[in-house]
């Protein structure tokens, strides 16, 4: 199986031929670099390229993402032992009031599938427990998420806390209510409005 | 006309003395008037009061109710772990389905907690209180919808692939008891079901599978409560003439459509809306709650309630609504400048 016959079994969700395939490309000798980056990472992005344009949903994101976990734990034990470094540690988590899960839980699928580390804080955050995770994993972005109008107020105060702790991370806020006027005005260092553009704007802000 | 006949007329796309006025105001009011928040939401008397003291104010042509329901009373009733904090909605702690076996458990469940008698006693309240002149609506929510507050909305978009039998079997269980909920609401006095069908939009699920596993359960709830008497007014986000799920709602016995606009990449043009649905159904506008509305200025404000109302231009069938859930944080000169602007509004 070929770098791109691995990109194809993600785009159609086929678990087992993801897992075989990387093993047959380990086998093979391919550079870890390519099957991560050019099948794996290459395929769920444009899983995200295809829900942003209406064209996958939320249940076919979540199919694509577990194909690709699937290759990713065959990679695992390489990705550890070889130069492939993680690009650094994002935490993220729904904020306190809010049990929606399912854009935050996209989101860090997606985060994972660009090579960082990522701490899934769950749902029902409260501030305290971003600031403290922030600090325990050195993390370089925090991503917070809210689905209510209700618990936007929460969302800028996670924003505040984080700020006064004078914790050197990056907050980005995104939820179906939340808006870059929002955003800029509680002082978020970001906004995405869906998971694919979340991804590119962790890798824009962990490389400043 | 008062407010209950101005309504009625726009359901049924008869000319109206003016826009009818019926905002997703309840989580404000709550904030504004409320005894506590949570009391507003769920208890009786408290959420009576902060209706009744908000109409007086505003002047809203209907009394809408159901946040709490919605939000901590139906899921608690199904078995979910619910806390009811003071000053915000209900929480889910903990989802009550796992398995195909918990289903069994779900489907002999009693939807008439005590709870959820005080919230009827509260809609009973309104009833009397307003005698008919102002229409009452309540929040609602779909099988599927329910589904994923039972089983964790995660889950359910991956038993889609997985397990879609489950979902199939889980919405099955819950049409009944939905039904149930909704007699329960019509008994107490709702005139109008709001029919929340949030998670199965167009913006998470595609229109292949809201026909296979959404569309039946949905017919089968809101045609029994539109036999039963209520006006049955879906909502749902995302652009649902594209989905075709407009056409799949015109199948059933909706009286309205409510599109919502929560994210904005996706605010469906009402006009767009309008030629879509012609002369079947009615149409609730959709103002942003998260825009001006919470963040800006009374002023802009204004101006966009000023866009919405103009750009509907005599249009048959229209009623001023916010595209869902307006916040309790709204600032509250910016939720009068809004209401004013209906209120006084008058198409050339």
């Amino acid at each position: 199986m070929a770098i791109e016959d691995i990109f194809e079994a993600v785009l159609t969700f086929n678990k087992v031929a993801v897992a075989e395939g990387v093993k047959a490309e380990l086998d093979a000798g391919t550079e870890i670099d390519s099957i991560l980056n050019e099948a794996l990472i290459g395929a769920l992005d444009v899983v995200g390229k295809k829900f942003s344009e209406g064209e996958m949903f939320v249940p076919e994101m979540l199919q694509a993402a577990k194909a690709m976990k699937a290759g990713l734990e065959v990679l695992k034990p390489y990705l550890r032992s070889e130069s492939v470094a993680s690009k650094g540690t994002v935490i993220i988590g729904t904020v306190k009031g809010d049990q929606h899960d399912i854009g935050k839980n996209l989101v860090a699928m997606m985060i994972e599938g660009a090579g960082f580390e990522v701490v899934d804080m769950g749902v029902n955050v409260d501030a305290d427990r971003f600031v403290k995770a922030v600090s325990e994993h050195n993390a370089g972005v925090l991503c917070l998420s809210a689905l209510l109008t209700t618990t936007m107020p929460a969302m800028e105060n996670a924003v505040a806390v984080i700020k006064k702790s004078g914790l050197a991370v990056k907050t980005i806020i995104g939820g179906a209510p939340v808006t870059v006027t929002f955003a800029d005005q509680v002082g978020a260092d970001g906004y995405s409005d869906d998971a694919p553009s979340a991804v590119e704007l962790v890798r824009k802000l962990m490389a400043t | 006309m008062n407010a209950t006949e101005r309504m009625n007329a726009a359901i049924n796309l008869k000319p109206v003395d003016r826009v009818p006025n019926a905002p997703f105001y309840e989580a404000p009011i709550c904030t504004y008037f409320g005894s506590t928040f949570r009391a507003a939401l769920l208890e009786d008397q408290a959420m009576a009061d902060a209706h009744l003291a908000a109409l007086d104010e505003f002047r809203f042509d209907w009394v809408m109710v159901g946040m709490g329901l919605i939000g901590g009373i139906i899921p608690e009733a199904l078995d979910c772990e619910v806390s009811f904090p003071e000053d915000v909605f209900p929480v889910i702690e903990k989802t009550t389905v796992e398995s195909m076996k918990d289903v069994e458990r779900i489907a002999k469940a009693d939807v008439h907690t005590d709870r959820m008698e005080r919230f009827l006693k509260g809609v009973s309240i309104l009833k009397k209180e307003l005698k008919g002149e102002v229409p009452i609506a309540c929040e609602y929510i779909s099988p599927f919808t329910i589904a994923t507050r039972l089983r964790g909305t995660n889950e359910i978009m991956a038993d889609m692939y997985d397990n879609p039998e489950l979902v199939h079997t889980l919405q099955d269980a819950l049409v009944p008891l939905d039904i149930e909920i909704g007699r329960a609401l019509i008994e107490a006095g709702v005139d109008y079901i709001f029919y929340g069908a949030d998670m199965e939009c167009p913006l998470l699920i595609s229109p292949n599978h809201y026909r296979e596993l959404v569309h039946e359960p949905t017919a089968k709830v809101v045609n029994e409560l539109s036999r039963l008497g209520a006006r049955v007014l879906p909502h749902m986000c995302g652009d649902i003439i594209k989905a075709g799920i407009v056409d799949m709602l015109l199948e059933t016995d909706i009286s309205g459509i409510m599109p919502g606009n929560l994210t904005q990449a996706s605010v469906l043009d009402l006009r767009e809306l309008k030629e879509k649905v012609g002369d079947r159904t009615c149409i609730f506008d959709n103002i942003n709650p998260n825009g001006p509305l919470l963040i800006g200025k009374p002023e802009e404000v204004a101006t966009e309630t000023r866009a919405h109302l103009e750009k509907a231009g005599g249009m048959s069938g229209y009623i001023f609504s916010t595209s869902g859930t307006t916040s309790p944080n709204t600032p509250r000169e910016n939720f009068e400048a809004m209401n004013r602007e209906v209120l006084n509004f008058q198409w050339a």
